[in-house]
């Protein structure tokens, strides 16, 4: 994740409350989905950013996510993010994400 | 039939630069800084690549034009284990050269003295690229003179104490450095300096090869527009510019000028674009668009690719320059009507950036995305991003175009696969930056339009503003390229340039055969066939040189005998040799001969005008006029003319003088003349008689198309035998027939005789002792004024400004003879003198005592 993101991560993090944070993912593909959803719970594993050692545990989620779809307008959804689900493997994608958030997520029920 | 500029050519260059990567790249620079016993930094060199590895890499291959991106879709995934057969190093598009060639390259790039050699390998250099032929006798002299050199401890020396920047060899070994421009202005550092001659000396390349390989006359270029990624000027003007014109005056540009935009990645096709309309609107004729590559990005995912045990494959600088030029009815078009473009506000969503640069403009034209047959966004070559973890990234932009041509229920949700192997390219391009967007397809593009393998296709450019930190948002533009309508049966010729190819036959048995070389033409190769059909209508046989060798075939001909003659649209004759025209008059159709139309018959003026005389004779009996009338233009030089030519007739030289139809008679020809005919050759200087032949050729069409008359003529010099027709780029079909047919009319009544004939009457009349008057006169009035000779050239950075630029040329004499080297210059505000800085204060006291300053 851009060094510049991290930084903000954290700061609205300590600002809001780590338990009051969603970040919402837009990334193309599956191992990038799960590089920065690792950076925003477990730290940054590349060990270059503001992020690094520091677990938030945040909740993320990727757009393509049922969970997250189902709460966006649908004909918003269709014009934002419609032409990407089709090019993008969502699968993959969300069973990346499921993984990081059983492993490392702090604040899901 | 519209009239959308063309791609005419482009060019594509790399430069191997392994040593580069530790010293530039900032993948490995910011690792030093931050972690500087790495591993990583240890491991690196051990992943580099040899010259011949690069050079038969096939994406290499692909981008200077000896293998296709089929071939490279051909080749199993990874590609960088694998082999081109036939590799060269010398492509169809442009070229790869090697480290130290590129040094020499930057060096002669320099000319600010700021890059040193240690001498030995200065030699070297100079050897390698007298190979590559790039470079005149004198740039490459550059290289080895005293001040471009300094011995290894003093290269130590500046890199240790002076910050300057070493330039390096087998990972070690320093063999030149660039020195700081400036002691204390970080913009002109010599990492500053370093970056930007790199991006010069690459578009240097790129520039030199473009005329090269598409055989376009570099003083024909009139504007180059750069659009790399890096910004030059001091501190006070960070961006200032121009790489655009600093690369083309290296590159031997004489009549261009230029300007540099930005854009990020989209700044090559931004930049097309801008060339497109310049052409389109007429402005400028011939806009060539550039761009040199990047240290910076040098080994930029240099730790994937070690970590993954892969070599380094960013070790190269790429370049590239695309030729945009009036419609030639055969190059393939810019369809300037046809623009995608990302808005302000469009957003950043994929979904609203591709619809903005790909669905919005095809919408708008009535087109479907499966009419485009190519798209070209960014063609990153997925051998360096896949293992970087970037995956393949034309791939990616395929599937998103498919995504939207399904939700605009184009195609089948279930055609997106084959979309994208339809639509798609596998990608080739080295990743730097601006480099890979779009435009590398623009030469393979060129010969699918020609070949008629490809009629559309869309070329896209995006770009991340948001790396500038001045704007989030994201950019883009796009733009379409068709197949030339006009090429029809042309696409043969272009082919097999390198065989004669198209022969129109006479019904004439007199065995004539006039060579047609088409360069340059302004009208395309149909025009020419059409002429050479007329011209085998009235039964001359005449073969048509076409293609990049037209000249040499054309010669190749003429020293066979196949052809007797040769048209063409220009010759370097000799000084003494020029050429006489010949026009119809308007006022009744009467054929005029105009001497001289082009070349040089005397450097004197007045004994030009008496040697065009007698070649205006030449031609006109040698055409058939039996008793040639002579009529001097009224114009400088004539009445000198007119006494050596009476001198001549009164010593037995038969010439017979022509009456002007003006009330007051005479041999001198008023401008009313020109248009009567009012005698069969009119002599002139030839600046003035190319400028009456254009106009007495092209008065009826507005200017653009020649249509009337015989072309420039043939060139005439005493000794000279070998009949050359000149006519120009505009001549259209019935001038250009008209040009073979007088060349067949001089052949069938033996002009070579005739001008032997004139020749000898002239010198017995006493021709060459009437000339020697008139030069020996001028030598007298010359001899007064001794010549000021500039003393060593020192390296100017200053500027004394507030001279009259009248007296300017005379203010830097001044200081030359007072032994202060001086050059005259156009600063913003008005005429400068520029001097060395320690110079500064005794310049402005010379030039004040002068009175040039106050």
């Amino acid at each position: 994740m851009d060094l510049e993101n991290q930084k903000r991560v954290l700061n609205i993090s300590e600002e809001h409350g780590a338990e009051n944070v969603v970040i919402l993912l837009g990334a193309a593909e599956a191992e990038a989905s799960g590089l920065a959803a690792e950076t925003v719970t477990a730290g940054d594993p590349t060990f270059a950013g503001p992020l690094t050692g520091v677990q938030l545990g945040l909740t993320v989620y990727h757009i393509c996510e049922d969970e997250v779809k189902s709460e966006v307008d649908p004909s918003v959804y269709e014009e934002q993010v419609g032409m990407m689900e089709m090019v993008m493997d969502v699968d993959s994608i969300h069973e990346e994400m499921e993984n990081i958030r059983k492993e490392y997520c702090k604040y899901l029920g | 039939m519209n009239n959308f500029p063309v791609i005419k050519g482009s060019s594509y260059v790399l430069a191997f630069t392994p040593d580069m990567i530790m010293h530039s790249g900032t993948t490995q620079t910011t690792e030093k800084v931050v972690n500087p016993d790495s591993e990583y930094l240890r491991e690196l060199p051990k992943h580099y690549r040899t010259y011949e590895e690069v050079v038969s890499y096939i994406p290499n291959q692909v981008y200077i034009g000896n293998a296709t991106y089929d071939d490279l879709g051909n080749t199993p995934f990874p590609f960088y284990d694998k082999k081109w057969e036939n590799a060269k190093s010398d492509g169809a598009f442009g070229s790869i050269v090697d480290e130290e060639e590129f040094y020499g390259t930057m060096h002669i790039s320099d000319v600010f003295e700021l890059v040193l050699f240690e001498p030995e390998f200065a030699k070297r250099v100079k050897e390698k690229l007298e190979k590559r032929k790039f470079f005149t006798e004198a740039q490459l002299e550059k290289l080895i003179a005293d001040k471009s050199t300094a011995s290894r401890e003093e290269l130590e020396r500046l890199v240790n104490e002076e910050h300057a920047e070493g330039l390096y060899i087998n990972l070690t070994e320093l063999v030149g450095v660039i020195k700081r421009a400036h002691d204390v202005d970080v913009n002109l550092s010599a990492h500053v300096m370093l970056e930007n001659l790199v991006a010069k000396a690459s578009n240097v390349i790129a520039l030199i090869e473009l005329v090269k390989k598409n055989n376009i006359k570099p003083e024909d270029i009139d504007y180059v527009i750069d659009c790399c990624e890096e910004a030059c000027g001091d501190m006070n003007q960070r961006g200032g510019g121009n790489f655009a014109k600093a690369s083309a005056e290296t590159a031997g540009y004489t009549n261009a000028t230029g300007s540099d935009i930005r854009g990020f990645c989209a700044g090559p096709a931004h930049a097309m674009i801008h060339a497109a309309s310049l052409v389109h609107s007429g402005t400028f004729k011939n806009v060539v668009v550039s761009g040199g590559g990047c240290t910076a990005k040098l080994g930029m995912n240099g730790k994937d690719h070690v970590k993954k045990g892969l070599p380094v494959l960013e070790d190269c600088v790429a370049s590239f320059a695309i030729l945009v030029s009036e419609n030639d009815g055969i190059h393939p078009v810019i369809r300037t009507d046809i623009v995608g473009s990302h808005k302000i506000g469009t957003g950043s969503a994929p979904q609203m950036v591709i619809t903005a640069l790909v669905g919005e403009p095809l919408t708008r034209a009535g087109l479907k995305f499966t009419d485009i047959d190519k798209y070209a966004p960014e063609l990153q070559n997925p051998d360096i991003t896949k293992p970087a973890g970037a995956g393949d990234v034309p791939e990616a932009n395929y599937k998103m175009i498919a995504a939207l041509a399904v939700m605009k229920k184009e195609i089948e949700r279930s055609q997106i696969a084959d979309f994208v192997k339809k639509h798609g390219m596998t990608g080739w391009a080295p990743t730097q930056g601006h480099i890979p967007s779009g435009v590398p397809y623009l030469g393979h593009l060129i010969k699918e339009c020609l070949d008629k393998k490809t009629k559309r296709a869309m070329i896209v450019g995006k770009g991340s503003l948001f790396l500038g930190r001045l704007t989030n948002l994201f950019d883009g533009v796009s733009f379409i390229v068709e197949a030339n309508e006009g090429s029809g049966s042309v696409e043969h010729d272009i082919e097999s340039s390198n065989e004669t190819v198209f022969k129109a036959k006479g019904t004439s048995t007199k065995g004539i055969n006039v060579a047609y070389a088409l360069e340059g033409s302004e009208h395309g190769s149909q025009e020419a066939r059409l002429a050479l059909k007329i011209a085998a209508s009235k039964g001359i046989d005449t073969v048509l040189c076409d293609g990049a060798d037209a000249h040499s075939q054309m010669e190749k001909l003429l020293g066979s005998g196949e052809a007797q003659a040769a048209v063409t649209m220009h010759y370097p004759f000799p000084i003494g040799v020029s050429t006489v025209g010949k026009v119809i008059t308007p006022a009744k159709g009467k054929p005029m001969y105009i001497a001289n139309t082009t070349g040089t018959s005397d450097t004197d003026r007045v004994a030009a005008l008496v040697k065009n005389a007698i070649a205006g004779i030449i031609a006109a009996k040698a055409d058939g006029v039996e008793r040639p009338t002579v009529g001097i233009a009224n114009i400088d030089g004539a009445r000198a003319c007119a006494k050596i030519l009476r001198t001549l007739k009164d010593n037995g030289y038969d010439i017979e003088f022509a009456d002007s139809a003006r009330a007051d008679g005479g041999v001198e020809m008023r401008g009313n003349d020109l248009l009567m005919g009012s005698c069969d050759v009119m002599v002139m200087d030839a600046l003035t008689g190319n400028l009456m032949m254009k106009l007495f050729s092209s008065y009826t069409t507005g200017g653009q198309y020649e249509s009337v008359g015989y072309g420039y003529g043939p060139g005439i010099g005493e000794g000279y035998d070998k009949l050359i027709m000149i006519v120009s780029r505009a001549s259209g079909a019935p001038v250009v027939a008209g040009a073979v047919e007088y060349a067949a009319n001089l052949i069938a009544n033996d002009w070579k005789a005739i001008a032997k004939a004139e020749y000898a009457a002239a010198h017995k009349a006493g021709l060459d002792a009437l000339l020697s008057e008139i030069s020996s006169a001028k030598k007298a009035d010359v001899e007064e004024e001794a010549e000021v000779v500039a003393p060593p050239k020192e390296v100017c950075t200053e500027a004394i400004a507030g001279i009259e630029v009248m007296d300017l040329e005379d203010a830097v004499k001044t200081l030359w003879k007072a032994g202060v080297y001086a050059e005259s210059g156009m600063g913003c505000t008005g005429p400068i003198i520029q001097i060395a800085p320690a110079r500064l204060e005794q310049s402005m006291d010379i030039l004040r005592k002068a009175g040039y300053i106050e």
